[in-house]
Protein backbone atom coordinates (compact mmCIF):
# COMPACT_ATOMS: atom_id res chain seq x y z
CA UNK A 1 0.00 0.00 0.00
CA UNK A 2 1.13 3.38 -0.56
CA UNK A 3 1.53 6.11 2.08
CA UNK A 4 0.13 9.33 2.43
CA UNK A 5 2.76 11.56 0.86
CA UNK A 6 3.46 8.60 -1.84
CA UNK A 7 -0.24 9.24 -2.72
CA UNK A 8 0.40 12.93 -2.89
CA UNK A 9 3.13 12.69 -5.60
CA UNK A 10 1.37 10.45 -7.90
CA UNK A 11 -1.64 12.45 -7.65
CA UNK A 12 0.39 15.23 -8.79
CA UNK A 13 2.31 13.63 -11.77
CA UNK A 14 -0.98 12.41 -12.74
CA UNK A 15 -2.64 15.62 -12.67
CA UNK A 16 -0.06 17.58 -14.27
CA UNK A 17 0.02 14.62 -17.14
CA UNK A 18 2.87 15.60 -19.47
CA UNK A 19 4.57 18.78 -17.80
CA UNK A 20 5.37 16.30 -14.37
CA UNK A 21 8.68 17.10 -13.53
CA UNK A 22 10.39 17.56 -10.18
CA UNK A 23 9.66 21.05 -9.40
CA UNK A 24 6.35 21.16 -11.39
CA UNK A 25 5.00 18.25 -8.61
CA UNK A 26 6.74 19.77 -5.66
CA UNK A 27 4.47 23.28 -6.80
CA UNK A 28 1.60 21.42 -7.02
CA UNK A 29 1.60 19.73 -4.11
CA UNK A 30 2.48 22.67 -1.97
CA UNK A 31 -0.46 24.73 -3.58
CA UNK A 32 -2.83 21.62 -3.17
CA UNK A 33 -1.66 20.99 1.02
CA UNK A 34 -0.42 24.58 2.05
CA UNK A 35 2.88 22.99 2.76
CA UNK A 36 6.21 23.39 2.09
CA UNK A 37 6.98 20.14 0.25
CA UNK A 38 11.16 19.85 0.81
CA UNK A 39 13.37 18.71 -2.22
CA UNK A 40 14.59 15.90 -0.30
CA UNK A 41 11.25 14.30 0.34
CA UNK A 42 10.27 14.89 -3.65
CA UNK A 43 13.20 13.23 -4.68
CA UNK A 44 14.02 10.51 -2.67
CA UNK A 45 9.88 9.40 -2.48
CA UNK A 46 10.41 9.42 -6.84
CA UNK A 47 13.36 7.25 -6.44
CA UNK A 48 11.02 4.84 -4.11
CA UNK A 49 7.97 5.16 -6.50
CA UNK A 50 10.02 4.34 -9.43
CA UNK A 51 11.49 1.42 -7.63
CA UNK A 52 8.49 -0.40 -7.10
CA UNK A 53 7.65 0.24 -10.45
CA UNK A 54 4.34 3.30 -9.97
CA UNK A 55 6.18 5.57 -11.95
CA UNK A 56 8.87 6.30 -14.98
CA UNK A 57 11.55 8.88 -15.16
CA UNK A 58 14.01 10.12 -17.59
CA UNK A 59 16.11 12.91 -18.09
CA UNK A 60 14.34 16.03 -20.00
CA UNK A 61 15.61 19.03 -21.88
CA UNK A 62 17.24 21.91 -20.41
CA UNK A 63 15.60 25.16 -20.41
CA UNK A 64 16.39 28.77 -20.10
CA UNK A 65 14.55 29.42 -16.75
CA UNK A 66 16.38 26.71 -15.10
CA UNK A 67 19.47 28.30 -16.13
CA UNK A 68 20.19 25.52 -18.80
CA UNK A 69 20.04 22.60 -16.65
CA UNK A 70 17.63 19.56 -17.22
CA UNK A 71 14.49 18.21 -15.51
CA UNK A 72 13.77 14.61 -14.41
CA UNK A 73 10.13 13.99 -15.99
CA UNK A 74 8.15 11.47 -14.81
CA UNK A 75 5.48 9.44 -15.58
CA UNK A 76 2.74 7.30 -13.69
CA UNK A 77 2.48 4.17 -14.96
CA UNK A 78 -0.45 1.36 -15.08
CA UNK A 79 0.83 -0.16 -11.70
CA UNK A 80 1.18 3.09 -10.71
CA UNK A 81 -2.40 4.71 -11.10
CA UNK A 82 -3.87 0.82 -9.84
CA UNK A 83 -2.29 1.50 -6.21
CA UNK A 84 -3.18 5.25 -5.87
CA UNK A 85 -6.98 4.14 -7.22
CA UNK A 86 -6.33 1.51 -4.48
CA UNK A 87 -5.52 3.57 -1.98
CA UNK A 88 -7.79 6.35 -2.65
CA UNK A 89 -10.46 4.01 -2.02
CA UNK A 90 -9.04 2.56 1.14
CA UNK A 91 -9.04 6.14 2.42
CA UNK A 92 -12.85 7.14 1.02
CA UNK A 93 -14.02 3.45 2.49
CA UNK A 94 -11.87 4.25 5.89
CA UNK A 95 -13.27 7.60 6.34
CA UNK A 96 -17.21 6.74 5.87
CA UNK A 97 -19.19 7.57 8.43
CA UNK A 98 -16.69 9.64 11.06
CA UNK A 99 -17.31 13.68 11.49
CA UNK A 100 -14.87 15.36 9.01
CA UNK A 101 -15.78 13.23 5.59
CA UNK A 102 -18.60 14.67 3.69
CA UNK A 103 -22.19 13.37 3.58
CA UNK A 104 -22.98 11.69 0.41
CA UNK A 105 -24.28 13.88 -1.63
CA UNK A 106 -23.12 16.64 0.04
CA UNK A 107 -19.95 18.94 0.56
CA UNK A 108 -19.62 20.87 4.21
CA UNK B 1 25.46 39.09 0.47
CA UNK B 2 23.61 36.28 3.20
CA UNK B 3 22.38 35.12 -0.10
CA UNK B 4 25.63 34.52 -1.93
CA UNK B 5 27.18 33.01 0.51
CA UNK B 6 24.18 30.68 1.18
CA UNK B 7 24.16 29.66 -2.68
CA UNK B 8 28.08 29.52 -2.50
CA UNK B 9 26.92 26.45 0.55
CA UNK B 10 24.68 24.98 -1.82
CA UNK B 11 27.05 25.08 -4.85
CA UNK B 12 29.57 23.22 -2.53
CA UNK B 13 27.52 20.61 -0.79
CA UNK B 14 25.28 19.91 -3.96
CA UNK B 15 28.50 18.27 -5.21
CA UNK B 16 27.87 15.35 -3.26
CA UNK B 17 24.90 14.56 -5.11
CA UNK B 18 25.32 12.16 -8.29
CA UNK B 19 25.81 14.74 -11.36
CA UNK B 20 22.38 13.97 -12.73
CA UNK B 21 20.79 14.54 -9.92
CA UNK B 22 22.82 17.71 -9.06
CA UNK B 23 22.25 19.10 -12.45
CA UNK B 24 18.36 18.43 -11.69
CA UNK B 25 17.93 19.60 -8.22
CA UNK B 26 19.87 23.25 -9.42
CA UNK B 27 18.11 23.14 -12.48
CA UNK B 28 14.86 22.69 -9.75
CA UNK B 29 16.29 25.56 -7.65
CA UNK B 30 16.68 28.11 -10.38
CA UNK B 31 13.06 27.37 -11.48
CA UNK B 32 11.17 27.86 -8.38
CA UNK B 33 13.26 30.45 -7.26
CA UNK B 34 14.03 30.02 -4.19
CA UNK B 35 16.63 31.58 -1.24
CA UNK B 36 19.84 30.95 -0.58
CA UNK B 37 18.88 29.46 2.73
CA UNK B 38 15.91 27.66 1.60
CA UNK B 39 17.76 25.95 -1.05
CA UNK B 40 20.61 25.37 0.91
CA UNK B 41 18.41 23.87 3.52
CA UNK B 42 16.93 22.00 0.71
CA UNK B 43 19.59 20.45 -0.81
CA UNK B 44 21.18 19.54 2.91
CA UNK B 45 18.08 17.09 3.50
CA UNK B 46 18.52 16.14 -0.10
CA UNK B 47 22.20 15.05 1.07
CA UNK B 48 21.70 13.35 4.15
CA UNK B 49 18.57 11.18 3.16
CA UNK B 50 21.12 10.13 0.05
CA UNK B 51 23.70 9.24 2.34
CA UNK B 52 21.37 7.67 4.91
CA UNK B 53 20.28 5.04 2.67
CA UNK B 54 23.25 3.89 1.93
CA UNK B 55 23.57 3.01 5.18
CA UNK B 56 20.91 0.76 5.19
CA UNK B 57 22.47 -1.61 3.66
CA UNK B 58 25.34 -4.04 5.81
CA UNK B 59 28.52 -3.47 3.67
CA UNK B 60 29.02 -0.36 4.34
CA UNK B 61 28.51 -0.81 8.77
CA UNK B 62 30.87 -4.14 7.73
CA UNK B 63 33.36 -2.04 6.21
CA UNK B 64 33.61 0.59 8.90
CA UNK B 65 33.99 -2.06 11.82
CA UNK B 66 36.34 -4.22 9.64
CA UNK B 67 38.27 -1.25 7.70
CA UNK B 68 37.58 2.35 8.79
CA UNK B 69 38.16 1.53 12.62
CA UNK B 70 41.16 -0.42 12.74
CA UNK B 71 42.76 1.53 9.74
CA UNK B 72 42.08 4.94 11.73
CA UNK B 73 43.30 3.18 14.91
CA UNK B 74 46.50 1.70 13.39
CA UNK B 75 47.43 4.94 11.89
CA UNK B 76 46.94 6.67 14.69
CA UNK B 77 48.81 4.72 17.30
CA UNK B 78 51.89 4.62 14.41
CA UNK B 79 51.62 8.40 13.89
CA UNK B 80 52.22 9.03 17.74
CA UNK B 81 55.05 6.80 17.68
CA UNK B 82 56.65 8.20 14.88
CA UNK B 83 56.09 11.55 16.67
CA UNK B 84 57.31 10.64 19.57
CA UNK B 85 60.53 8.61 18.62
CA UNK B 86 61.15 12.29 16.11
CA UNK B 87 60.69 14.28 18.86
CA UNK B 88 63.38 12.90 21.00
CA UNK B 89 65.87 13.98 17.85
CA UNK B 90 64.13 17.10 17.26
CA UNK B 91 64.35 18.07 20.84
CA UNK B 92 68.02 16.87 21.23
CA UNK B 93 69.32 18.84 18.29
CA UNK B 94 66.80 21.57 18.18
CA UNK B 95 66.30 22.86 21.86
CA UNK B 96 69.89 22.13 22.46
CA UNK B 97 71.41 23.73 19.58
CA UNK B 98 74.80 25.84 20.17
CA UNK B 99 76.60 26.64 16.83
CA UNK B 100 80.12 25.67 18.48
CA UNK B 101 78.72 22.18 17.74
CA UNK B 102 79.04 22.49 14.18
CA UNK B 103 82.77 22.96 14.28
CA UNK B 104 82.70 19.65 15.94
CA UNK B 105 83.27 16.43 13.67
CA UNK B 106 81.29 14.07 15.32
CA UNK B 107 78.78 16.67 15.83
CA UNK B 108 78.39 16.89 11.93
CA UNK B 109 78.52 12.43 11.95
CA UNK B 110 75.83 11.96 14.10
CA UNK B 111 73.83 14.76 12.80
CA UNK B 112 73.96 13.72 9.32
CA UNK B 113 73.02 9.97 10.83
CA UNK B 114 70.10 11.43 12.52
CA UNK B 115 68.29 12.89 10.05
CA UNK B 116 66.97 9.76 8.00
CA UNK B 117 66.27 7.94 11.07
CA UNK B 118 63.75 10.98 11.62
CA UNK B 119 62.91 11.49 8.55
CA UNK B 120 62.52 7.76 7.10
CA UNK B 121 59.78 6.87 9.33
CA UNK B 122 58.25 9.96 8.41
CA UNK B 123 58.19 9.24 4.64
CA UNK B 124 57.02 5.58 6.01
CA UNK B 125 53.65 7.16 7.27
CA UNK B 126 53.23 8.98 4.49
CA UNK B 127 52.79 5.94 2.56
CA UNK B 128 51.11 4.24 4.82
CA UNK B 129 48.60 6.54 4.93
CA UNK B 130 48.00 7.41 1.77
CA UNK B 131 47.64 3.38 0.81
CA UNK B 132 45.01 2.99 3.91
CA UNK B 133 43.34 6.08 2.18
CA UNK B 134 43.61 4.43 -1.26
CA UNK B 135 42.21 1.20 0.03
CA UNK B 136 39.27 2.64 1.56
CA UNK B 137 38.49 4.71 -1.21
CA UNK B 138 38.58 1.55 -3.25
CA UNK B 139 36.34 -0.37 -0.95
CA UNK B 140 33.76 2.63 0.09
CA UNK B 141 33.22 4.53 -3.18
CA UNK B 142 29.95 5.12 -2.92
CA UNK B 143 30.12 5.67 1.04
CA UNK B 144 33.44 7.11 1.73
CA UNK B 145 32.05 10.81 2.38
CA UNK B 146 31.18 9.87 5.35
CA UNK B 147 33.41 6.98 5.98
CA UNK B 148 36.15 9.62 5.58
CA UNK B 149 34.98 12.39 8.35
CA UNK B 150 34.43 8.84 10.59
CA UNK B 151 38.25 8.03 9.71
CA UNK B 152 39.65 11.71 10.79
CA UNK B 153 37.35 10.77 14.00
CA UNK B 154 39.58 7.93 14.44
CA UNK B 155 42.23 9.35 14.01
CA UNK B 156 41.92 12.32 16.58
CA UNK B 157 40.50 10.08 18.91
CA UNK B 158 43.21 8.22 18.55
CA UNK B 159 45.86 11.27 18.98
CA UNK B 160 43.83 13.04 22.01
CA UNK B 161 42.48 10.26 24.02
CA UNK B 162 43.49 6.63 23.16
CA UNK B 163 46.58 6.02 20.91
CA UNK B 164 49.37 7.07 23.25
CA UNK B 165 47.70 5.55 26.86
CA UNK B 166 46.37 2.22 25.42
CA UNK B 167 49.14 0.53 26.19
CA UNK B 168 50.17 2.41 29.28
CA UNK B 169 47.11 1.69 30.69
CA UNK B 170 47.77 -1.72 30.18
CA UNK B 171 51.07 -2.26 30.93
CA UNK B 172 50.18 -0.32 34.67
CA UNK B 173 47.32 -2.54 35.15
CA UNK B 174 49.77 -5.63 34.56
CA UNK B 175 52.26 -3.92 36.77
CA UNK B 176 50.01 -3.49 39.73
CA UNK B 177 47.85 -6.81 39.12
CA UNK B 178 50.94 -9.28 38.59
CA UNK B 179 53.77 -7.33 39.44
CA UNK B 180 55.12 -7.28 35.99
CA UNK B 181 58.43 -4.83 35.82
CA UNK B 182 57.24 -0.82 35.63
CA UNK B 183 57.52 0.88 32.73
CA UNK B 184 61.07 2.63 32.42
CA UNK B 185 60.40 6.71 32.62
CA UNK B 186 62.13 8.01 29.42
CA UNK B 187 63.11 11.01 27.91
CA UNK B 188 60.88 13.15 30.58
CA UNK B 189 62.58 16.30 29.76
CA UNK B 190 61.24 16.15 25.64
CA UNK B 191 57.90 15.36 26.83
CA UNK B 192 57.21 17.64 29.62
CA UNK B 193 57.40 20.17 26.36
CA UNK B 194 53.96 20.58 25.41
CA UNK B 195 54.76 21.04 21.71
CA UNK B 196 56.55 17.41 21.97
CA UNK B 197 53.85 16.52 23.78
CA UNK B 198 51.06 17.40 22.24
CA UNK B 199 51.87 19.72 19.15
CA UNK B 200 53.96 17.56 17.52
CA UNK B 201 51.94 14.26 17.64
CA UNK B 202 48.98 16.46 16.09
CA UNK B 203 51.06 17.90 13.11
CA UNK B 204 52.49 15.11 12.33
CA UNK B 205 48.93 13.32 12.11
CA UNK B 206 47.47 16.42 10.48
CA UNK B 207 50.59 16.78 7.23
CA UNK B 208 51.93 13.16 7.25
CA UNK B 209 48.44 11.41 7.69
CA UNK B 210 45.17 13.08 7.22
CA UNK B 211 46.12 15.07 4.13
CA UNK B 212 48.10 11.62 2.35
CA UNK B 213 44.96 9.42 3.26
CA UNK B 214 42.59 11.88 1.61
CA UNK B 215 44.69 11.98 -0.88
CA UNK B 216 44.68 8.09 -1.37
CA UNK B 217 41.07 7.53 -1.20
CA UNK B 218 40.61 10.43 -4.18
CA UNK B 219 42.93 7.99 -5.69
CA UNK B 220 41.09 4.76 -4.83
CA UNK B 221 38.09 6.36 -6.06
CA UNK B 222 39.35 6.41 -9.69
CA UNK B 223 41.17 3.25 -9.35
CA UNK B 224 38.01 1.16 -9.71
CA UNK B 225 37.78 2.11 -13.44
CA UNK B 226 41.44 0.63 -14.09
CA UNK B 227 42.02 -2.68 -15.84
CA UNK B 228 41.93 -5.63 -13.93
CA UNK B 229 45.86 -6.01 -13.87
CA UNK B 230 46.81 -3.00 -12.95
CA UNK B 231 44.00 -2.99 -9.89
CA UNK B 232 45.60 -6.25 -9.14
CA UNK B 233 48.72 -5.14 -9.07
CA UNK B 234 47.89 -2.11 -6.71
CA UNK B 235 46.08 -4.17 -4.51
CA UNK B 236 49.18 -6.62 -4.00
CA UNK B 237 51.07 -3.47 -3.10
CA UNK B 238 48.47 -1.98 -1.14
CA UNK B 239 48.05 -5.36 1.08
CA UNK B 240 52.02 -5.40 1.32
CA UNK B 241 52.41 -2.15 2.53
CA UNK B 242 49.61 -2.46 5.11
CA UNK B 243 51.37 -5.78 6.24
CA UNK B 244 54.59 -3.77 6.23
CA UNK B 245 52.77 -1.14 8.76
CA UNK B 246 51.41 -3.68 11.10
CA UNK B 247 54.88 -6.03 11.15
CA UNK B 248 56.97 -2.86 11.73
CA UNK B 249 54.84 -1.60 14.72
CA UNK B 250 54.00 -4.95 16.20
CA UNK B 251 55.09 -3.77 19.48
CA UNK B 252 51.93 -1.81 19.86
CA UNK B 253 49.57 -4.93 19.07
CA UNK B 254 51.27 -7.32 20.99
CA UNK B 255 53.04 -5.62 23.89
CA UNK B 256 53.85 -7.98 26.29
CA UNK B 257 55.71 -9.80 23.45
CA UNK B 258 57.68 -7.37 21.92
CA UNK B 259 58.26 -4.53 24.44
CA UNK B 260 62.31 -3.67 24.36
CA UNK B 261 62.50 -5.92 21.62
CA UNK B 262 64.37 -4.31 18.65
CA UNK B 263 62.62 -4.30 15.54
CA UNK B 264 64.35 -7.45 13.45
CA UNK B 265 65.86 -5.96 10.06
CA UNK B 266 65.70 -8.66 7.98
CA UNK B 267 66.22 -8.32 4.39
CA UNK B 268 62.73 -9.03 3.80
CA UNK B 269 61.28 -6.00 5.73
CA UNK B 270 63.56 -4.18 3.71
CA UNK B 271 62.11 -5.32 0.69
CA UNK B 272 58.54 -5.14 2.29
CA UNK B 273 59.31 -1.17 3.04
CA UNK B 274 60.56 -0.53 -0.42
CA UNK B 275 57.47 -2.28 -1.67
CA UNK B 276 55.59 0.32 1.05
CA UNK B 277 56.95 2.77 -0.45
CA UNK B 278 54.44 2.15 -3.63
CA UNK B 279 52.76 5.34 -3.95
CA UNK B 280 55.72 7.12 -5.45
CA UNK B 281 55.41 4.44 -8.37
CA UNK B 282 52.21 5.02 -8.65
CA UNK B 283 52.50 8.65 -8.95
CA UNK B 284 55.28 8.07 -11.52
CA UNK B 285 53.41 5.93 -13.57
CA UNK B 286 50.28 8.21 -13.46
CA UNK B 287 52.43 11.45 -14.67
CA UNK B 288 53.71 9.19 -17.47
CA UNK B 289 50.48 8.06 -18.76
CA UNK B 290 48.87 11.64 -18.32
CA UNK B 291 52.23 12.49 -20.21
CA UNK B 292 51.67 10.24 -23.17
CA UNK B 293 47.90 10.40 -23.49
CA UNK B 294 48.42 13.94 -23.85
CA UNK B 295 51.06 13.77 -26.27
CA UNK B 296 48.86 10.92 -28.33
CA UNK B 297 45.81 13.48 -28.48
CA UNK B 298 47.63 16.00 -29.59
CA UNK B 299 49.18 14.05 -32.48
Amino acid sequence: MLGEFEYLLLTAARRLGEDAYGAAIRQEIEVVTGQRCSIGALYTTLDRLEVKGFIKTWMGDPTPQRGGRAKRMVRVTADGVHAAGDFYGAVTRVSQGVSWAPSRGKIR
Amino acid sequence: MMNRIFWGLVDISSRMLDPEEREVVRGDLAESGETGSHALSGVLGLVVRRQAALWTDWRPWLALVGLVVPLGMLLSIVSKSTADGSAVYIWMYANNWDWDFVRNAGFRYELAHCIPIVFMPYLMLVCWSWTCGFVLGSVLRRVIRLNSVLFCLMLLFGALLGAPRYFEYYWQYLHRAFSFPALPVQNDPVFALTFYRVMLPLIVQAFLVVIPSVSGMRQGIKAAWFRPLPRAVMWTMAIAAIATMVIQNRIWLFPGLHFHTPIQRASQIYLLEFVACWPAGYFVTSAFRRHWSRKIASV
